[in-house]
């Protein structure tokens, strides 16, 4: 397993993704120039850098839209996990435009006048300026320094340097990033355009995106609201499961902890094991993967644990804490405690028939 | 219990994409569906944004040559140029002299005020509307004729045409006769600002009851230059009490700046 845990460097996968990412932005620039540079019905030719500035700033706001989908989508379901597997490289794809779009934009606009470029850029629409209203420059010029961060950080390097809570955190502002962008777009190009489609793709790429995240967001609340609340016989410490014949071989049940957190508890056959739920590589959640060829595999990028010490494979090193598991009655129990890192969590076999059905100690 | 699986739930639930291994036939059967959908999807946002944008304005600004007059240049209230056009109305073309970028004031041409020259530079144009690019690093491109200054175009006959009340759009007079297209609205308000704060002259662009356009030079309430008042109502739509003036072929708008006010788009 050791060699194939290794690809988190460049694979065939990767390669295929970053040339859909390539002919993606082709395909949107290439169709926007191709439109925008025929003479309007009016005779009129647009200026071509005001065009680019155009296409480039539009290509921004579709894949930032597109980035920000795949999260929810994969939530939903295992089939936008490819999306999601080198979402990081179309993030920076995405940091490109928007950096050509902010470079033309600063040049075109506000350079060969009586003020520095980017002193223009910050100025213009300050109170007390001779340029105010709403600076929808201002607003653009802050969502590009998050993204700036963002991409810049986007390595591994600044994962492990970072930590991934605060790594995390970081990336967390392509959220304040997407918000200020369209506000951006509207107090600048809609405040400039007449015709409803711009408007209808800025507005609904956004409430688009709020019900999905709203969307993943319930099933996740439902999952947990199904699980949660189920303290049995043994204290506090202890938090119910349930029947764990219907956990699906190969497969996990994510249960929420009291203090947070989640714990995932997967099945092997006739075993049970129980690790925390967040992959050491980036919060991945590890209950939605599957165990391949016996190792927990994290549904994001693959990283693997080994579901009896939560440690991965040589020559990996990193691990995730075990929890304890306990079976009465039929009915499972895992410990609201995470054990310390490396210690192998009390295992729970259930007898009977690995398919058709629980056929356990007693009956429940 | 609930368990964890996803809306398109898999034969085998251990069917999961890991990126170093080969994706499972689930995967790659909706992948084989979805991906060119996706760049269809994508393609055709491009396409159509770009087919909803709005008329990007007339004008033209010919780079490709260089474009020599002889005429009078007059330095009020604008740096301009009249020429002598026997086709054109009142047998006169007047030309704005713009700087490259956006530094018109930074030209030094007061020696050369009210004199006979020749002049060449990038011919910028909207309808009847001139302008010529010149360099600032130089003057090469102007030079004083031998012959006295036509009085008809050093002096041209003034009309008063009378009070005017219009709604429209300030506008930079280089990139509206055709350096940038579109040059009008919020997009291109900053740019606009910079370019009068620079010295290139006002337009008011307004459309006549009738609809025709209206391209009017503005100018404070005595015929000098407008100055940077006005500029926070730059490239927003606008109105304006004033008088127009016809100075030989063209029209001025006299206002002064409190003469104008924000209008509703
Ligand atoms: S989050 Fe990246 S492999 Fe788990």
């Amino acid at each position: 397993m050791g060699h194939k845990y290794q690809a988190i460097q460049w694979n065939g996968n990767k390669l295929v993704y970053d040339a859909y990412v390539v002919i993606a932005g082709v395909a949107f620039l290439g169709a926007f120039f191709f439109v925008g540079l025929a003479p309007h019905p009016s005779g009129h030719a647009a200026d071509p850098v005001v065009l680019a500035i155009r296409a480039l700033g539009s290509a921004a706001f579709v894949f930032l839209t597109i980035i920000l989908a795949i999260g929810p989508l994969a939530r939903l379901s295992r089939r936008f996990l490819p999306l999601l597997y080198n979402r990081r490289h179309l993030g920076v794809f995405t940091f490109l435009i928007a950096l050509a779009h902010f470079g033309l934009a600063t040049l075109w606009y506000h350079g060969g006048g009586p003020l520095n470029p980017l002193v223009s850029l910050i100025v213009s629409g300050q109170p007390g300026d001779p340029f105010p209203g709403v600076p929808f420059e201002l607003l653009g010029l802050a969502a590009f320094a998050i993204l700036f961060v963002m991409a810049s950080t986007s390595h591994d390097f600044f994962l492990n340097h970072l930590g991934a809570p605060v790594w995390k955190a970081i990336h967390m502002g392509v959220y304040i990033a997407y918000g200020l962008i369209v506000l951006h777009v509207a107090y600048g190009y809609l405040a400039t355009e007449a015709g409803p489609l711009a408007p209808a793709l800025v507005y609904g790429s956004f409430t688009g995106l709020a019900g999905l995240h709203v969307a993943s967001g319930l099933a996740e609340w439902r999952k947990d609201g199904a699980m949660s609340g189920r303290k049995g016989p043994f204290g506090r410490d202890w938090i119910e499961i349930g029947d764990p014949t219907r956990i699906p071989d190969g497969c996990a049940v994510i249960a929420p902890l009291p203090r947070g957190d989640r714990v995932a508890i997967f099945r092997d056959g006739r075993s049970l094991y129980a690790v925390q739920n967040a992959c050491r590589h980036q919060n991945g959640p590890l209950g939605e993967g599957a165990l391949i060829d016996g190792l927990i595999t994290c549904p994001w990028h693959g990283w693997q644990y080994s579901p009896r010490n939560g440690v991965s494979p040589a020559p990996f090193s990193e691990r995730i804490a075990t929890h304890d598991l306990r079976l009465e009655s039929g009915v499972l129990f895992v410990s609201a405690r995470p054990n310390p890192l490396g210690r192998e969590g009390a295992t729970v076999a259930i007898g009977g028939a690995i398919v058709g059905g629980y056929n356990g100690d007693a009956a429940p | 219990m609930t368990l964890n699986r996803g809306i398109i739930s898999s034969p085998d639930e251990r069917d999961m994409f890991i990126g170093w291994a080969r994706a499972p036939a689930v995967d790659r059967r909706f992948l084989v569906a979805a991906l060119p959908l996706g760049l269809a999807g994508v393609g055709g946002a491009g396409y159509a944004l770009a087919a909803a944008l709005d008329d990007p304005g007339a004008g033209a600004w010919l780079t490709g040559a260089t474009h020599e007059v002889e005429g009078v240049f007059s330095r009020t209230p604008y740096p301009m140029l009249r020429i002598a056009d026997p086709a054109a109305p009142f047998g006169m073309r007047t030309i704005l002299v713009i700087a490259e970028g956006k530094c018109t004031s930074a030209l030094a041409l007061d020696a050369f005020a009210g004199e006979a020259v020749r002049a060449s530079g990038v011919l910028i144009e909207r309808g009847p509307r001139r302008a010529l690019e010149v360099p600032l690093a130089h003057q090469d491109w102007i030079a004083q004729l031998d012959a006295p200054p036509s009085p008809a175009l050093a002096a041209p006959a003034e009309e008063d045409l009378g009070p005017v009340s219009l709604a429209g759009m300030i506008m930079d007079s280089k990139c509206f006769f055709g350096v940038m297209k579109p040059a009008r609205g919020r997009t291109h308000k900053a740019c606009a600002s910079l370019c009068i704060r620079g010295g290139i002259p006002p337009s008011f662009w307004a459309r006549t009851p009738d609809g025709r356009e209206a391209v009017l030079l503005m100018t404070n309430a005595d015929g000098g230059p407008m100055g940077d008042a006005i500029l926070p109502l730059v490239a927003e739509p606008a109105r304006v009490t004033g008088r127009l003036v016809r100075v030989g072929d063209i029209v001025q708008l006299r206002a002064d700046a409190g003469d104008y006010a924000p209008a509703d788009a």
